[in-house]
């Protein structure tokens, strides 16, 4: 079946880098209105991805499609003013000689408009955003946030068929951080303009993104939906990225299809279980457990049947939240409940509700 | 018993108090000693100041002042002075538009790219700085001017090389460098490339990124590099006495020394105090509120950002590096040739080939007191090189809050004040007990040069994080011990690279030199220029390059020092106080 849209970004076999390659044999196809976040330690290439995008950096090898027409290939780039692209930096990368209205304008100006309707739809967009009151003031002037939401404001003004986020949030805390989340999202719904988010916060990218590209040595590690990256992730590297996590090291026996029976300590539990694919190369010894910190529950009373054996170690309050550390035999599990903290250090009973089977990683 | 313990408690109480008064009063005295050493340090600086600076310039306004109202009027209308201030103004603004914009473009086409060719090309445009003004302008008129190579080789000369367009020519290629390295600074500093990229992406082509956003962020630099450069070219003495003398094109620079050295009435030396002030109010104008208004302005902050990636543009990259390497041969390596080859050729009519070469015009120049001359100027430039380091280390370091600005202010006026003006008023300051010593020189050679110990100093200083003495007295240092093992060693670099700068201007100077020297104490300079009003072409082709080399071999060698520390150092992401401490210039201590 043939889509009638073309993608709003495609890449294909693309390699990104600066003289050396900093990501190699990506694929990544982005739909109109999609949003797909980048999700990768500092230096994985998230940026280098977003520049050969906006075409600041010509790719070494593959091509960039933008909304079905060639927009790089090695040797050939379509200067990045052509291309309908929005772009959020991480620095703000606001001009410090240009008032707040004048860079929101800008784009519109640069689109061909007279300064008066440049003007006049720079106002309009800082309404939007409730920025208005900041319209004259210079980037020196203005707070973290603030400058995060002109940048924003420009990006809008762009009325880009893609918006590239380069970590806008990177240099935010929290509470700015989950405010501008919310801009992002709500703009994208309103324009249907597709979305690339980098980021290295596991949370942002699941909250945010319909899909999650993790990227890691080098490469596109894997794509899917924030639930599924979460609970199924391809290995161990992936997994960390994605969010937290415990990794027992126990025997592990084939029950039922999508079932397995793991052994820790004296006690046997079945449940329902993924397996990762192997990677290519010698086959793993043995398979881990890896179990996310709400696949896990703490069982009231000390007796529940079935129920694993195990101490609590250490108690984390984080508000929402608590984290429970708990030692077994087959290693610490992290096991996370909600409320304020309602069982003390010292023995305790709990049991497993899922689980992911992933190969071993290779010695190191 | 309860008496005797009221007593012994009272008797405590006041003990205490008696420390505790002692105590308040040992901090007290320690702080007004504190405050009292600080006033005093800023007392001497200011003072210095004042000697070096303040009293040549009353000194000049006093004598022109002197000849009142209409004597000023006079000599200011008179049809010498007259000529020479118009032309001055008209040099100084076109080397000033010519030199800007081109070294503008270069810095754009040459910086902005990643490259290992970028270090020959920068070389190619500073490269002309290393050389004496005299000499450049010496060989100029050598290779380009009549019966120099070019017109026996090829028939070409240089139509109006002695005149204002030859001035202007060789004035602006040391105004290039002074702009092209503004911008490099310019860029670095505050034109973030995310800045240019977030343009293009809001639709802007590469001219307008340029027009709306580079050009824009490199306003201020771009007015000092146009401020220094004026005051470059207005100041300039060797250049007009070499190329214009000849043609009968007075500057006022020319005009007050051959007033000074032809003519011996009193009416024609307040005459020429009264240019040397007009040429000093110029200057003034051009620089004074600019360098208050650069100083108000913070240093920026940016971290260097790497460069912007440039797609595919090789075809670019190559002309440009054909426009520098054609440039650099033509303004400063087709010139120094002809002059090593004149130097060694045996008479000026003949053939610059193997069977004319001698050493013969070596020893001719340095037959009348060359070589004595030649460790004057050495032993000067070495006392200016120590010196001006120090005191600028003293005003960095002491002026701070409030005096910062205007002491900062006053160092650098003491350097746009032309030199014949400066040396004019240090003659009428200090002349009566100093006159014709190498004492008055080499004051002279501080207060001009004094600027180039402070400003490298200065900017090291403001690059340190403001935590660093705190976190050296909570590790137990004590004040003297935090200045000495964490604010010194990474200024040593910039103090090095100061007094290095210092020898060369102070040994190359010639303007003051020509005005204070007596006989006897005659720089290399003097007797180079000296040499040239002789006529003898060949001896003082030889001795111009005898007073370049060591520079120049200097100035190699410690580019490609700190060409291999930079690039030892850009690997890892280090912070700046230590970015210096790799590479030969200043091993790492164990």
């Amino acid at each position: 079946m043939v889509s009638l849209t073309p993608d709003a970004v495609s890449c294909a076999g693309l390699a990104v880098g600066y003289g050396r390659p900093s990501l190699a044999g990506l694929d990544l196809a982005v739909a109109p209105g999609e949003t797909v976040a980048l999700l990768g330690s500092s230096g994985s290439g998230k940026t280098t991805l977003l520049n050969g995008i906006a075409g600041f950096v010509a790719p070494l090898a593959g091509e960039i499609w933008l909304a079905g027409a060639v927009a790089s290939a090695p040797g050939r780039c379509l200067p990045p003013e052509r291309r309908r692209i929005g772009m959020v930096f991480q620095d703000h990368a606001l001009w410090p000689h240009l008032s707040v209205l004048d860079t929101v304008a800008y784009p519109l100006r640069r689109a061909g408009a007279s300064k008066a309707a440049a003007h006049k739809g720079a106002q309009a967009i800082l309404e939007q955003l409730n920025l208005s009151s900041l319209a004259q003031r210079r980037p020196g002037q203005l707070s973290g946030g603030e400058q995060q939401r002109v940048g924003l404001a420009r990006a809008l003004a762009c009325q880009p068929a893609v918006y590239l986020f380069d970590e806008p949030t990177a240099h935010l805390d929290a509470s700015l951080r989950a405010a501008i989340g919310e801009e992002v999202a709500r703009r994208r719904h309103a324009d249907g303009a597709a979305a690339i988010y980098a980021t290295h916060d596991a949370a942002e990218a699941l909250a945010l993104a319909d899909r999650v590209a993790v990227l890691h040595s080098g490469r596109l590690a894997q794509l899917a939906s924030p639930a599924d990256v979460y609970a199924e992730p391809d290995d161990l590297t992936v997994a960390r990225l994605t969010g937290p996590l415990s990794i027992l090291d126990a025997p592990i026996t084939p029950a039922a299809p999508g079932k397995s029976t793991i052994t820790i300590g004296p006690t046997q539990t079945t449940v329902p279980s993924t397996t990762a694919p192997a990677p290519a190369g010698p086959t793993p010894a043995a398979s881990a457990v890896l179990v996310r910190p709400d696949w896990a529950r703490l069982e009231r009373s000390l007796d529940g049947s079935g129920a694993l054996p195990g101490t609590i170690t250490e108690i984390r309050f984080r508000g929402p939240h608590t984290d429970y550390y708990v030692a077994t035999p087959a290693g610490t599990v992290l096991i996370r409940e909600a409320g304020p903290p309602h069982a003390d250090c010292g023995p305790v009973r709990w049991s497993l509700l899922r689980a992911r089977l992933m190969p071993r990683e290779h010695q190191r | 018993m309860r008496a005797a313990t009221e007593a012994k408690s009272a008797a405590k109480a006041a003990a205490a108090a008696k420390t505790t008064a002692a105590k308040a009063a040992v901090a007290k005295a320690a702080a007004a000693k504190a405050a009292a050493a600080k006033a005093a340090a800023v007392a001497l600086v200011v003072g210095l100041i004042a000697a070096l600076v303040a009293v040549p310039l009353v000194s000049l306004a006093r004598i022109a002042a002197g000849a009142g109202p209409t004597g000023i009027w006079r000599a200011l209308s008179g049809p010498q002075a007259r000529v020479a201030i118009l032309h001055t103004v008209a040099v100084a603004a076109t080397v000033t538009v010519l030199a800007v914009a081109a070294g503008t473009a270069l810095a754009l086409a040459i910086e902005r790219r990643p490259g290992r060719r970028r270090l020959a090309l920068r070389l190619g445009v500073a490269g002309p700085l290393v050389i004496p003004e005299f000499v450049l302008g010496f060989a100029w008129s050598q290779a380009y001017g009549p019966a120099g190579l070019s017109d026996r080789l090829a028939g070409l000369t240089m139509p109006g090389l002695f005149g204002p367009a030859g001035i202007i020519a060789v004035l602006t290629v040391y105004g290039l460098p002074l702009a092209y390295l503004a911008v490099t600074a310019g860029l670095a500093a505050r034109a973030d490339p995310a800045l240019e990229r977030a343009a293009r992406s809001a639709g802007a082509g590469r001219w307008t990124v340029l027009r709306t956003v580079t050009l824009p962020l490199l306003r201020v630099p771009l007015l000092a590099a146009a401020a220094l450069v004026f005051v470059t070219a207005a100041g300039s003495f060797a250049v007009p006495q070499v190329l214009g003398t000849p043609a009968g094109f007075a500057t006022m620079p020319t005009l007050v020394y051959n007033d000074l050295a032809f003519s011996a009435s009193s009416a024609a030396f307040t005459g020429l105090t009264v240019v040397a002030l007009a040429l000093v109010v110029l200057v003034l104008l051009a620089l004074g509120p600019l360098d208050l208004w650069l100083a108000r302005l913070r240093p920026s902050a940016r971290p260097e950002s790497p460069l912007t990636a440039s797609t595919a543009r090789t075809a670019v990259d190559h002309v440009v590096t054909v426009i520098v390497c054609a440039y650099a041969a033509f303004a400063a390596a087709i010139p120094m040739l002809t002059l090593v080859l004149t130097a060694l050729t045996r008479g000026p009519g003949l053939l610059p080939v193997p069977a004319n070469w001698t050493l013969a015009n070596f020893g001719a120049g340095f037959s009348g007191g060359g070589g004595v001359a030649l460790l004057r100027s050495a032993g000067l430039a070495l006392a200016a090189a120590i010196l001006a380091p120090l005191l600028g280390a003293a005003v960095a370091g002491l002026a701070r809050g409030r005096w910062r600005g205007p002491v900062a202010t006053g160092v650098t006026l003491a350097y746009a004040i032309p030199g014949s003006a400066l040396a004019v008023g240090i003659i009428i300051g200090y002349g009566r007990w100093l006159d014709g010593s190498v004492t008055i020189i080499g004051l002279a050679y501080v207060a001009k040069f004094w600027v180039f110990g402070h400003r490298p100093v200065q900017a090291a200083l403001d690059r340190l994080p403001p935590g660093l003495t705190r976190a050296a007295r909570l590790s137990g240092a004590r004040p003297a011990t935090a200045v000495r093992t964490v604010v010194l060693p990474p200024l040593r670099v910039a103090m090095l690279t100061a007094a290095g700068l210092v020898f060369i201007l102070a040994f190359h100077e010639l303007t003051m030199s020509t005005i204070l020297y007596g006989p006897g104490t005659e720089t290399f300079a003097v007797v180079i220029m000296n040499q040239q009003d002789l006529g003898g072409v060949g001896a003082t082709a030889a001795l111009a390059v005898v007073l370049t080399a060591p520079v120049v071999a200097v100035g190699a060698l410690a580019t490609w020092l700190t060409h291999r520390s930079s690039r030892s150092a850009r690997r890892p992401p280090i912070t700046p106080i230590f970015r210096n401490d790799r590479g030969l210039t200043y091993p790492r201590r164990r």
